[in-house]
């Protein structure tokens, strides 16, 4: 009989690996399909250094920027959105997701339902974009035991960060019906304004970049994090992404009251 | 003791009105009209533990709507229901550890792993103690005979295969309460034949109870012993199946494919047969089974004529309900 009562932390975590393991069997089941999009990913990342390289060929400091800042920032933007993607990899269609009526196969079981949809899928090309996080702090990161540990504090925040944004766009399923398109837009929006300097957005720009859309919490980690620590920044950063992903995920329990439902034909991938 | 009950449910949906054609959608675009669709309206319904019910209704009639506010997936829009004791809606999770479901257009099968990894994440789901899932694993795989497709990522089963695979992951956390929604949807006769024979032994060994929708008439048949009948969202029809099945589910349709072409009037007059209807080497008839057995209609044909083949099939779902309106 299974013990509807007892569950915990523990139940959670037992029941997380086991999904965690079983997205990574589904993953490894195409194995070069794997190698090959996880592979590519690690270059477009690199592709993207090579332009910034270029760039600071000509201009080495822009606003107080160096490529060294700007490296940690991709390190920090593709590392962060690379964990959320693996573990949580449906984070990005939580929206396609509601409005084809997916959800239901997850409120007929009995774990968190959010927990549930987000633990539910791992992206293969998140896997690039991880290690290339790894790999460029360990090039030019600060190589010391605090080093890395504010490297992964930087990790967790943008990964949290880009949860808890996708969270609030995908709910709009929930109001709006199809969110799929914006959904997508937002994603690619927030991606974007993550890996370029916060320091040459002024005004409105950057007061929306701490507020509305708040890229500008990860962009400046590399800076206000690991360059020179400044704790009214980072306790800044670690509000936003605690308010963020509450009010995504009160967002999401109200949603869920004016879930609809579909009868799309569906299965588990 | 009640497994279920509901009184009252209802359940509206806003819908969008639209004209046909571009103009339409451009008219709705800027001025959206809307109009409220009751899906479910009012309906009551007692279902007793251990009881095998049939939920029936033609397509949109609100057959899906009710069982997804029955296991808490929507909110209904006014109403009161109790499954195994909880308010679906409002304890969701705990009612899921005691109801099973499945959803036949639906699958919680990882489409690219074997069903014994699906079987491992849902004994976690439901939090079964390690040995307890391994004995109830084991005794779901050797009743529904998985053993073959155990290792068989789930995309390459047929949905035979996958069906019964299905039915055991909704059963391995023994559900008081199993909601099935067109199990047997799309399935040959031979796998639809065992899934009932499955369904129906978890009823007897552990006293399942089943609430099933389904446009088969053999699955109501054979499965079922009330059958409710839903129509315009309101509940038409509560009546045990013994009634059904003396009124309703009294015909049944034979084709005959004959060696050689035959005319009308070479045919045997059997008593209680009607509609006949011939076609080249194909014969059609109707059987009305109080006046005739299908024995005693093909002992006619037998000996007579050479035959090729032979079907012998219920009234469609849709002329059942067709009947039962005309009757209400």
């Amino acid at each position: 009989m299974s013990t509807g009562d007892s569950g915990g932390l523990r139940a959670i975590a037992a029941f997380l690996g086991t999904c965690w393991k079983i997205n990574l069997a589904s993953a490894l089941e195409y194995r070069l399909s794997f190698a090959l999009l996880a592979g590519m990913m690690f270059i477009n990342n690199f592709i993207w250094l090579f332009f910034w390289n270029l760039f600071f060929s000509r201009f080495p400091i822009v606003q107080g920027w160096e490529l060294r800042d700007v490296m940690l920032m991709w390190a920090i933007g593709a590392g962060g959105f690379g964990w959320v993607n693996l573990l949580f990899g449906n984070f990005t269609r939580i929206a396609t997701i509601v409005s084809t009526g997916e959800l239901d196969l997850y409120l007929a079981q009995p774990k968190p339902v959010l927990l549930h949809v987000l633990a539910s899928r791992m992206s293969i090309t998140a896997a690039g974009d991880f290690v290339f996080g790894l790999v460029i702090f360990a090039w030019v990161g600060e190589r010391t035991l605090l080093g890395a540990l504010a490297f992964a504090l930087g990790l967790l925040l943008a990964g949290l960060l880009f949860l808890g944004v996708m969270l609030h766009v995908g709910c709009l399923a929930f109001f709006i019906g199809n969110s799929e398109g914006i959904a997508q837009q937002a994603l690619g929006s927030f991606v974007s304004l993550s890996t370029y300097p916060s320091s040459i957005f002024k005004g409105a720009a950057r007061a929306m970049l701490f507020s509305l859309i708040p890229a500008g919490f990860i962009s400046y980690l590399p800076i206000g994090l690991l360059k020179h620590f400044d704790p009214w920044f980072v306790t800044a950063a670690i509000a936003a992404t605690a308010l963020i992903g509450g009010s995504g995920i009160a967002l999401f329990r109200f949603g869920l009251k004016r879930y609809a439902s579909g009868n799309l034909i569906a299965a588990r991938s | 003791m009640e497994a279920l009950r509901a009184r009252g449910l209802t359940k509206a949906f806003r819908v969008k009105r639209k004209d046909q054609g571009l103009g339409g959608s451009l008219r709705s675009w800027l001025r959206p009209e809307w109009e409220e669709k009751i899906a479910v309206a009012n309906i009551d319904l007692d279902v007793g533990r251990g009881e095998t019910v049939a939920f029936l209704g033609p397509n949109g009639a609100g057959k899906s709507t009710t069982i997804k506010m029955l296991t808490g997936i929507l909110h209904p829009s006014s109403g009161e229901a109790t499954v195994v004791g909880f308010t679906p809606w409002r304890e969701r999770a705990k009612l899921a550890y005691r109801i099973g479901t499945v959803f036949g257009q639906k699958s919680q099968l990882w489409y690219h792993l074997p069903p014994l990894d699906t079987f491992e994440l849902i004994g976690r789901i439901y939090e079964m103690k390690r040995d307890d899932y391994a004995k109830r694993r084991e005794d779901l795989i050797e009743r529904f005979e998985l053993g073959p497709y155990l290792r068989t990522p789930v995309r390459k089963l047929s949905l035979g295969e996958r069906m019964r695979c299905e039915i055991a992951a909704s059963l391995l956390h023994r559900p008081e309460l199993l909601f099935l929604d067109e199990p047997t949807i799309g399935l040959d006769v031979v796998v639809k034949q065992r899934i009932r024979e499955l369904i129906r032994e978890r009823n007897r060994s552990e006293e399942t109870t089943v609430f099933l929708t389904s446009h088969d008439a053999g699955d109501v048949e054979e499965l079922c012993s009330r059958v409710l009948v839903i129509h315009h969202g309101g509940l038409l029809l509560d009546e045990p199946v013994e009634r059904i099945k003396r009124d309703v589910l009294s015909r049944k349709t034979i084709t005959i494919t004959l060696a050689a072409e035959v005319s009308p009037e070479e045919l045997p007059c059997v008593q209680g047969t009607e509609n006949v209807a011939v076609a080249g080497r194909q014969v059609r008839l109707e059987v009305d089974l109080r006046r005739a057995g299908v024995e005693e209609v093909l002992s006619g044909f037998i000996g007579r004529f050479g035959i090729e083949d032979l079907t012998v099939e219920d009234p469609p779902m849709e002329e059942i309900i067709k009947h039962i309106y005309g009757e209400r």
